[in-house]
């Protein structure tokens, strides 16, 4: 997906309502933006839940079992002004999600990209968290932000 | 509709000239907003709902079995299909079923209604036309108007995750609640309840709640996890009841109305954002001790910790909010308080205007606020912090002996606040420091919803490092491997 003027506009909004959500809920520490994942399953469930909504994801292993993936897309505020509504992703929808894994290495991360059958995208926060060494988060552009990296 | 709005224009035409007492009340409509200002107290609290006519409401075949599957949950004592049990949203007619106090304000574009339990509120907006929800919220986006009756709110948009009873009567996303609410002419207040969910029940019903007056009655700031935390149920039982007269007729209102009576011309009401975030408050003059927490909280982060905050753990304090503005902020004026209802992080602040701090306060989260106007500034003072608050997002502390004034200065095109907050803090500053935010008027007919406790997932909370040992979790979600469903765990404090 092209990012319009508007989305652009909204950038340094987006990428400070970020990491104020980092520091509201959980350190950018959670995830390593180093490392992108992706994963193709089956909606589960639709979380559009505070503070955190959340997609559940079914995806087939290696061996053929399934795994539930947990993948954190935003806020319902955050996800709102993204873009994103109710029905934007319906339980059962076969979906591709390019996601930041969790640091724990369990089927947890925090969305980037999400991709439905159509070939429609939908961004997460973590789309505008680009990779910096050793996984910490960039600093966001607008001054009312101070950089991550003085974050703890 | 074009009756409506003319109706509209001169309810708030009356509401106005009726506040400045130059009028008489000439007919309902007329005194409504007036009359229904101030704190109400439930007279029931009903753990499950009846018609109006005193019957089971009329569920489907679908939903009769759904609801009786929970009654018998409810029987061996698993209450966990209702959010509120772990201190998540309500939703509506839900929160108007809890023993809590209620308080309506208003002024001439909105009527907020704040309720006691764990800082909800809902703001009713006056404007025309109907709410287009983007997303389903726990309460909803109630739109108002003035009839001859009364005041009628309807409210679409509403999460189907809550219940409408603690019984545990169902809802789908497809709910309308009606509201009609009056004066009786015992002074009660009664609010007239229609259920509109065709997927749920046979055919619309109705249901009825009703208030009484007690001068006794606050609205105070609430902390489910707290209440949680000490053993206590996430909601009392019962209505607090007080020796107070059950019914109060209109023409002999307390005190506590007076307070919510509009005063001067409003220069701070209305709906505002953020006109930039702030989550540091960069150059804070820490003292040896505050080097000593705010060194430790990073060495956890080195580490790779998670760091949790009272933020974190839905119990922010105010002066979080003076330091990292986010999302909107509703103002109401009356003559006696100024009231400031954040959207992130939920929470109530109320200024009570050319007052004096108590000689003994209470510490809390929201500490006690007193304001003045100083020209065209606004002057809170505000003290009686209970020390469980965190400035940014390195979290430097607080104590109990933060201090802080604000000078909220509008623009003079009103279009943005400019914001100076000084906050004082021997404990962990070594001299005051002032801070700058700036808000900007909101195009917003509501302010979204943030349900801090609506779901706290295991993964946020592991590997954590807690600022303050206050602020583990009570409850999380434990999400299952594989196909297991997800499921909300609360754990008893140790």
């Amino acid at each position: 997906m092209r990012l319009g003027v508007r989305t652009w506009a909204m950038l340094p909004w987006i990428l400070a309502t970020c990491f104020t959500a980092a520091d509201a809920h959980h350190s950018t520490t959670e995830f390593d933006y180093s490392k992108q994942v992706t994963i193709k399953g089956s909606v589960k469930e639709i979380q559009w839940t505070n503070p955190h909504s959340y997609i559940q994801l079914m995806v087939n292993g290696e061996g053929g079992e399934a795994i539930q993936w947990s993948v954190e897309i935003g806020s319902p505020s955050l996800n709102i002004n993204m873009g994103w509504r109710k029905n934007s992703v319906k339980v059962g929808d076969v979906v591709t999600i390019n996601l930041a894994p969790a640091r724990n290495g369990k089927p947890y991360g925090t969305l980037r990209v999400l991709t439905l059958a159509d070939g429609q995208k939908l961004e997460g926060v973590a789309a505008r968290v680009g990779a910096r060494p050793g996984g910490a988060a960039p600093a966001p552009p607008s001054p009312a932000v101070p950089a991550a990296s003085k974050e703890p | 509709m074009r009756r409506l709005r003319v109706g509209l224009l001169l309810c708030v035409a009356a509401f106005v000239a009726g506040a400045s007492g130059t009028t008489g009340r000439i007919d309902a409509a007329a005194a409504g907003p007036e009359a229904l200002l101030g704190v109400w107290v439930p007279d029931a609290a009903p753990r499950g709902l009846l018609t109006s006519k005193g019957k089971t409401p009329p569920l489907t075949a679908a939903a009769s079995k759904l609801y009786t599957e929970r009654r018998q949950r409810l029987s061996k004592g698993d209450a966990s299909f209702d959010p509120t049990t772990w201190c998540a949203g309500p939703g509506m007619p839900r929160i108007l079923t809890m023993p809590y106090p209620l308080e309506i304000r208003a002024d001439a574009s909105r009527i907020a209604f704040i309720h006691g339990w764990y800082r909800w509120f809902r703001i009713v907006d006056l404007g025309a036309g109907t709410a287009d929800p983007p997303l389903p919220l726990t309460m909803g986006f109630p739109v108002g108007h003035w009839e001859a009756s009364g005041l009628v709110i309807r409210t679409t948009g509403l999460s189907d995750t809550t219940v409408l009873d603690a019984s545990g009567l169902p809802h789908s996303e497809q709910l309308t609640v009606t509201e009609r609410l009056r004066v009786l002419p015992d002074g009660r207040l009664e609010d007239r309840i229609t259920i509109d969910d065709p997927e749920n029940y046979t055919q619309s019903w109705d249901t009825v709640l009703t208030f009484h007056r007690d001068a006794s009655a606050r609205v105070t700031d609430d902390v489910c996890p707290d209440r949680m935390a000490r053993g206590e149920p996430a909601e009392q039982v019962a209505v607090a009841r007080t020796k107070a007269t059950r019914t109060t007729p209109i023409s002999s209102r307390p005190a506590a109305v007076a307070a919510n009576s509009v005063g001067p011309a409003p220069r701070l009401a209305g709906v505002w954002e953020p006109k930039t975030f702030g989550i540091m408050v960069p150059n804070a003059p820490l003292s040896s001790s505050g080097q000593d927490f705010v060194g430790r909280n990073a060495a956890a982060m080195q580490a790779g910790k998670i760091m949790q905050t009272a933020w974190v753990s839905c119990r922010p304090g105010a002066v979080s909010t003076m330091t990292m503005p986010r999302e909107k902020i509703v103002v109401l004026e009356s003559a006696g308080e100024t009231t400031i209802l954040f959207e992130m992080p939920r929470m109530v602040r109320r200024i009570r205007m050319n007052a004096s701090h108590p000689q003994t306060l209470e510490p809390g989260y929201v500490g006690d606020s007193v304001g003045h106007w100083e020209g065209n500034t606004l002057v809170v003072d505000t003290l009686g912090f209970n020390g469980y608050a965190e400035l940014d997002a390195r979290g430097q502390p607080t104590s109990p002996r933060l201090h802080t004034v604000e000078r909220f200065t509008p623009s003079a095109d009103g279009g943005s606040i400019d914001i100076e907050t000084t906050i004082e803090d021997p404990e962990y500053y070594t001299q005051p420091f002032t801070i700058q935010r700036s808000w900007k008027k909101s195009p917003a007919r509501h302010p979204f919803e943030y349900d801090c406790m609506e779901n706290p997932r295991q993964e946020d909370f592991e590997n954590a490092y807690y600022v303050r040992e206050r602020y583990r979790p009570l409850c999380m979600r434990v999400e299952g491997e594989g196909l297991a469903p997800s499921k909300m765990v609360c754990r008893r404090p140790q």
